[in-house]
């Protein structure tokens, strides 16, 4: 597309933008009850998707199809207009998609693909209690018995599990095979008999992550993806297809946070100290090399091997260090804004409550710690670290 | 330090940190006599220094507790030290001590908002005008000391019974502490309320002490993240080992050390300033509040990003110390604000 036509197509969305974007989104879903959290998303959802906005980087015969060029620009301008995060709908956009897409079979996909487009909402069900950081620990097992599995155990942390449909579920196949060579990768219908789901109230006070307790679950073995045993490659797959896609979105909705906060200091008369300027001067810089890293990373069709955890390690600190400067910023009266909307992810506007809501992006989907591993490992072919398995 | 001296505050700082765990309310506070640590005996007090009342603040902030002893022992306290002795003085200074009176001074946190005097203190005495947008404190105040200017511009502190005002919640994330914004809309004063002070320079001198005793709670939340961190990452483990053999949370693990370490002595160098009064008690403090709690938050960021999931739970309470530790560098000063002190300093030589 031409640089003409690329004008043409933000002029449109940014039409589309003001037509259809929400106004006041954010005070009336401020501490909404989770139903109303869910209707509201969903509405959404289904308002992107008539525009053809809601899975914009699917293929083009699932419904997606746009280039990239195109989908920078279409999140860049629904971060202008401050449109709602498809938060519930995360997982099932991008995790579960991409799965399906690498590894799932044409009968997975055509019966979830669609549904998702309708409004089906998925849960990631990887890490257990003692299998965080170390993944491949995990316990849950999956017994086959026939045509089905029998699945036990418990997982933890499992964000939006409470409104989820269908749940990506890793479990132990061969409990006597090497860690990573036992696991299996299963799509679990939630409402399978046997699954208990416990909120687990995290540090902003909103219980967004769950505990699911699994008790004799019958999973259909036609419900596995990829071959049995086989379970890890296709999480590592699909884990890091799934970050350079979300990045681009997310990368331009740090955009809109960082307009934010030059706005802020604006209103408070700091952007008149040479020193404040120079910190977003800084902040700017970064926030640019990071959107073009992501659009590349879009766009390439093989990403180098640390490529996704550079990004996602950069991605998360920036924004650490971003809505840390506005809490600083902001001051005291930031402090009395109690409630953020559920819907809006961490780009509240809140500060201290952005802040502490930025460590949802350091320490999920591999910590940065883990990262910094693998960029010196996979990316530097640096001797790898003594582990166990 | 003497030798005895610092016994004696390691005495102090194990029995703080035993009557916190317990929750100790204020009743507890004041009966362990801690208001009056820093007060003459002639007041009941116990005619030690601000050494000993900052070993008490630090353990507050190790507890991330609630409560008003920072309000009431670096501020008001601070406040009346500072005042001519005079009965009215006096018996609230007593009354401090004693645990009965929660005075409380309306300095706003963030420097903005001022009060101000008119009218002659005539036999209708003086009025009462301006706000503080953020009081630490102020909700639990039953006596409010409000710093105001005369309309000659004399510094005055005037005793204002928390009715004659408007007090007002304002409750914040961090739901250990207790805010509320004062406001005076003319409020009659009496001639016998408004105190002069006995030293020059003691508005600055004021916001100073309170922004040493700010940076005391940061070091105590910077030391308790920091023991909870090693606690956890030594007991936590991942791929067969203990995370905390990992050097990449080892060395986040060291760092936080070396930030603590120097915090505790840029504090103890300002808390030693304070209770000598030297010349360099500003920039002594300026240092540690800027230092102190822009540690803090990074310490405790810490903690919680080594903690994993567990740390951004509720039940971990990690997130108490970040909330606080956040807030904390908000209050009377930003490090940004102490950094630019410090550099004018240099400038003006
Ligand atoms: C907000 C949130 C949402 C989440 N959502 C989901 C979800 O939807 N689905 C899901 O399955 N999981 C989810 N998680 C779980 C997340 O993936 C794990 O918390 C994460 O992988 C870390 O594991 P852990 O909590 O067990 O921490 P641990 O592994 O115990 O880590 C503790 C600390 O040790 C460090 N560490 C551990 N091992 C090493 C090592 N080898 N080298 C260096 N440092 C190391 C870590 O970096 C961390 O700092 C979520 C977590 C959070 C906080």
């Amino acid at each position: 597309m031409t640089g003409a036509a690329l004008d043409d197509f933000r002029a449109g969305v940014r039409d589309w933008c003001r037509e259809h974007v929400p106004k006041d989104w954010r005070p009336a879903q401020t501490g909404v009850p989770d139903e109303e959290f869910v209707a509201f998303q969903k509405e959404w959802f289904q308002e992107l998707r008539r525009a053809g906005f809601a899975v914009p980087h699917w293929p083009r015969e699932w419904g997606g199809g746009m280039p990239v060029p195109e989908q920078a620009v279409l999140y860049e301008e629904l971060a202008a207009h401050d449109a709602p995060r498809l938060v519930l709908a995360f997982v099932s956009i991008h995790h579960a998609a991409s799965t399906l897409l690498a590894a799932g079979t044409d009968a997975q996909r055509r019966r979830h693909l669609p549904a998702i487009l309708d409004g089906e909402i998925w849960v990631q069900g990887f890490s257990e209690p003692d299998a965080g950081s170390d993944l491949a620990a995990l316990r849950a097992s999956a017994r086959r018995e026939g045509d089905t599995y029998v699945v036990n155990g418990q997982k933890c942390w499992a964000s939006g599990a409470a409104h989820a449909d269908w749940c990506l579920l890793l479990a132990r196949t061969d409990p006597d095979a090497p860690k990573r060579r036992g696991i299996s990768y299963f799509l679990m219908d939630m409402r399978t008999p046997g699954i208990d789901v416990r909120p687990t109230r995290q540090a902003t006070g909103e219980s967004h992550f769950c505990e699911i307790f699994l008790d004799d679950v019958a999973v259909p073995a036609a419900n596995r993806i990829g071959a049995e045993n086989a379970g890890w490659r296709v999480a590592q797959e699909t884990l890091g297809a799934e970050r350079g896609m979300t990045m681009l979105e997310l990368a331009e909705r740090l955009g809109g946070g960082f307009r934010r906060l030059v706005e802020l200091c604006g209103r408070t008369g700091a952007l008149d100290d040479p020193l404040t300027a120079d910190r977003l001067a800084a902040l700017e810089i970064e926030l640019t090399g990071l959107r073009a890293l992501c659009a590349k990373l879009v766009a390439a069709d093989r990403p180098g091997p640390a490529d996704a955890s550079i990004v996602k390690l950069f991605y998360s600190e920036l924004l650490q260090r971003i809505t840390d400067l506005g809490t600083e910023a902001a001051g005291l009266a930031a402090h009395t804004d109690l409630r953020k909307p559920l819907s809006s992810g961490w780009e509240s506007g809140a500060w201290p409550l952005d802040f502490l809501a930025s460590w949802e992006w350091t320490i999920p989907g591999g910590t940065s710690e883990i990262q910094r591993t693998i960029i010196g490992e996979r990316g530097l072919g640096l001797p790898r670290e003594p582990r166990e398995g | 330090m003497p030798a005895d001296l610092s016994e004696f505050h390691d005495e102090l700082r194990a029995s703080a940190s035993g009557l916190l765990a317990q929750g100790a309310d204020w009743a507890a506070i004041a009966g362990a006599g801690w208001p009056g640590l820093e007060v003459p005996a002639a007041f009941d007090g116990a005619d030690g220094t601000f050494a000993e009342v900052a070993v008490v603040l630090r353990e507050i902030g190790r507890a991330a507790a609630p409560g008003p002893y920072p309000s009431v022992a670096a501020l008001a306290i601070g406040t009346l030290d500072l005042l001519h002795p005079g009965p009215v003085r006096d018996g609230l200074l007593r009354a401090a001590v004693a645990g009965t009176a929660v005075p409380v001074v309306a300095i706003d946190a963030e420097g903005t908002e001022a009060f101000r005097l008119t009218g002659a203190s005539g036999p209708d005495g003086a009025r009462l005008h301006g706000s503080a947008g953020f009081v630490l404190d102020a909700p639990a105040a039953d006596r409010v000391l409000v710093p105001a200017l005369e309309p000659d511009g004399t510094a005055v502190v005037v005793d204002v019974d928390p009715a004659e005002l408007t007090v007002g919640d304002r409750p914040v994330l961090d739901a250990t502490r207790s805010l509320g914004r004062v406001a005076a809309d003319g409020a009659a004063v009496r001639p016998e309320s408004v105190h002069r002070f006995r030293v020059p320079d003691a508005p600055r001198r004021l916001r100073d002490r309170a922004a040493v005793a700010v940076a005391c709670d940061s070091l105590g939340i910077a030391e308790a993240m920091l023991d909870a961190t090693v606690a956890h990452t030594s007991v936590r483990h991942q791929f067969g080992r203990p995370v905390g053999s990992f050097q990449a949370v080892k060395h986040a693990c060291a760092d936080m050390l070396v930030q603590v370490t120097v915090a505790r002595e840029l504090v103890d160098a300002a808390v030693r300033a304070q209770a000598d009064g030297g010349p360099d008690a500003a920039a002594a403090s300026a240092m540690a509040k800027s230092y102190a709690c822009t540690a803090a938050v990074e310490v405790a960021g810490k903690a919680m990003q080594l903690h994993g999931g567990m740390g951004y739970t509720w039940e971990s309470g990690v997130h108490v110390y970040l909330k606080r530790a956040a807030l904390n560098r908000s209050l009377f000063g930003t490090p940004a604000q102490h950094r630019a002190r410090l550099a004018g300093r240099r400038a003006r030589r």
